[in-house]
């Protein structure tokens, strides 16, 4: 049983430096633990047409308390894409790992579709200065969709364990029928792929965490951590439908282990956190990132409205 | 120079009736060769949806192997449904490339998905037959050879290949969306990957045949048929700037001793738009396919509106050297 310590809310949007240049939400924080801080991306709103926004990486830096925002991003961290690109409408989020003096970045890109909302795909971009800035590799992804995960790929992890690269990410399943006055709904699964560089990566093709809910139910943003001889992993996961207003059906953290990378054993009721009983994590959380500093392991996450007004963040106690 | 001679035009798609999924266009050519028959895929569109956009199925007609202008039978159904909701090829499967294996036959193909910003984007999907061409089954929801770092977007026009035991996909990729009077226009370039199998495929990132006709040059259906020690590719293009305007395809041409290093030299390429006022040809000459049959080697093409109304046979004179 893993027991967290609530924080709790260490960013707000509204009263942030970024509510000049953008509309709203700090969505899907991820952590890159540097020598003297933590520096926290996350994805952030811009306005574009009518009813659509744009998403960018920005990112703020803690103190190793996580007390004070000692320096955050005013500048242009990775670009999005150009005319036709699989990120040219949005890069939610920016998963960090650092490889040497390097830090790998690993891009869920959104370009916009006809029939249904988006497309989505796997960027990698590599930063030569600790994530002020980062270089994209190409302008096309390094993974999308295949024969077996046909749209949808994207939300990447990746840790070095026992010197391979694993990476966590989501893929589409299905896009639901839209009903009379409805949109189009997605299911997506978590997924694994493993490679030798970073860079090429060969996937399982499988869904690696059981459903709870039923067979439409959408596991989003893995995020795994090793602790001893076992790993962890948290993501979050939701009912297909319903789950923007109706907070029963809304995004709640699961929690799965393994001993192997391979064989996950989901166990939601030991995953040692929950909703709050009133306040900015009443209602969701989601976006889970999990990481170690200074011998403590942390899990930022996003709370009420797929983290519209922010972001928060616990401590492990045992 | 070669010298192609024309034989007239060989399937009109405007001409056939009771079927709605195809109305118009026979595009993209690909000959498989039976007993008697040659079966002939290529790629149709029933009327625009209420949005005014096309759909593109994928089907065949069969022609006399004695007398190519006998067709002796047509598809009755397309040869595989679209897509699925969101999948790669939602809207067409369109072109399709053909090939037999294992008692299979294989069709790789370019499925087609309706963007925001841009019109469309393409992925080359896979599947196979089992009852000699006339129906395909996917092997799954989603692409077989999709986007990349180096090819961004739009994968198309596969044409596979066995040569020496080993399986070439010659294809085009996206090298950049150009906006011509507001509207983007594609700029693809002819691009390569090999296959131990016909599954698993390693892109070679290399455009194999440098540009000739203009600044953003497109170039599309990439046939290569060996003769005489040599591969021959023939493949058309335009320039964007030119899209909207007729007579703006062109055939080229270039030759290779090793698959990877082509020579381009499009004044050997032999065949031009007719000159005759009313011929289906008269305005563009497109997507090339080059086959042998029974000693003779022949050209399938698309004539004018690519293919709206058809495509036509040209047999070569002489040999390809």
């Amino acid at each position: 049983m893993m027991k967290w310590e609530k924080i709790g809310q260490i960013f707000e949007f509204e009263t942030s430096p970024f509510k000049d240049r953008y509309v709203s939400h700090a969505q899907s924080p991820q952590a890159l633990v540097l020598e003297d801080r933590v520096r926290v991306f996350f994805s952030t709103r811009e306005a574009d047409q009518p009813g659509k926004f744009l998403s960018h990486v920005q990112y703020v830096d803690y103190d190793f308390e996580f007390k004070n925002i000692i320096d955050h991003s005013d500048h242009e961290v990775i670009a999005l894409g150009n005319l036709g690109c699989f990120d040219e409408h949005g890069i939610f989020p920016l998963s960090p790992v650092a490889v040497g003096d390097k830090v790998y970045g690993y891009t869920n890109g959104i370009a916009r579709r006809v029939s249904v909302a988006v497309e989505t795909g796997i960027g990698y971009a590599v930063s030569s200065d600790n994530g002020k800035t980062f270089q994209k590799y190409g302008e096309g992804p390094i993974m999308s969709a295949s024969i077996h995960e046909p749209f949808l790929v994207g939300d990447a992890f990746v840790r070095v364990f026992d010197g391979r690269f694993h990476m966590f990410y989501l893929f589409g399943k299905k896009w639901s029928q839209a009903t009379e006055g409805q949109v189009s709904e997605r299911v997506y699964k978590i997924g694994h792929a493993v490679s030798d560089d970073g860079i090429n990566w060969q996937k399982d093709n499988r869904s690696i965490i059981e459903d709870m809910i039923d067979e439409n139910e959408c596991q989003a943003l893995p995020t795994v951590i090793q602790l001893g001889e076992r790993y962890h992993m948290y993501f979050c996961y939701r009912h297909m439908a319903g789950f923007r207003t109706d907070k029963s059906k809304g995004y709640r953290l699961g929690y799965a282990y393994s001993d192997d990378l391979i064989n996950w054993t989901r166990d939601d009721k030991s995953a040692g956190i929950e909703l709050s009983d009133e306040g900015w994590d009443a209602d969701m959380m989601c976006y889970p990132n999990i990481f170690e500093c200074n011998s403590s392991v942390y899990l930022l996450y996003n709370g009420n409205d797929f983290g519209r007004s922010g972001f928060g963040i616990a401590r492990l106690t045992s | 120079m070669f010298k192609w001679n024309k034989l007239g035009k060989v399937f009109d798609p405007t001409t056939i009736t009771g079927k709605e999924w195809l109305h118009e266009y026979a595009q993209a050519p690909a000959t498989l060769v039976f007993d008697d028959f040659v079966r002939v895929y290529f790629s149709c569109r029933p009327e625009r949806d209420s949005n005014g956009q096309f759909v593109s199925y994928s089907a065949f007609v069969d022609l006399d192997r004695n007398n190519l202008f006998n067709i002796i039978d047509i598809a009755k159904q397309p040869i595989m449904e679209l897509g699925k909701k969101g999948c790669f090829d939602e809207f067409g499967t369109y072109p399709v490339s053909i090939i037999r294996e294992n008692n299979e036959v294989w069709a790789y193909y370019a499925g087609w998905t309706r963007c925001s910003s841009v019109p469309f984007n393409t992925a080359i999907g896979f599947a196979k037959s089992t009852d000699n061409g006339e129906t395909f089954k996917k092997l799954g929801d989603g692409p077989l050879l999709t986007y990349s770092p180096d090819e961004p977007f739009t994968l198309s026009g596969p044409k596979v290949r066995k040569f020496n035991g080993k399986f070439y996909l010659f294809y085009i990729a996206g090298d950049k969306w150009v906006v011509v009077n507001g509207r983007p226009e594609i700029s693809h370039k002819i691009r390569l990957a090999t296959s131990d199998d016909g599954l698993s495929w390693v892109k070679h990132n290399k455009d194999l045949v440098p540009d000739s006709w203009g600044e953003n040059e497109s170039q599309a259906s990439p046939d290569v048929f060996f003769a005489n020690g040599t591969y021959h590719m023939f493949f058309c293009g335009w320039v964007p700037s030119s899209f909207r305007k007729t007579k703006s395809r062109k055939i080229g041409y270039a030759s290779s001793k090793d698959l990877i290093h082509w020579t381009r030299d499009d004044s050997k390429v032999g065949i031009d738009i007719s000159d005759d006022n009313d011929s289906f040809d008269n305005e563009m000459v497109a997507y090339p396919h080059v086959f042998e049959l029974d000693g003779k080697v022949y050209m399938l093409y698309l004539g004018n509106e690519v293919g709206r109304y058809g495509f036509g046979l040209a047999q070569l004179e002489g040999e390809l050297i």
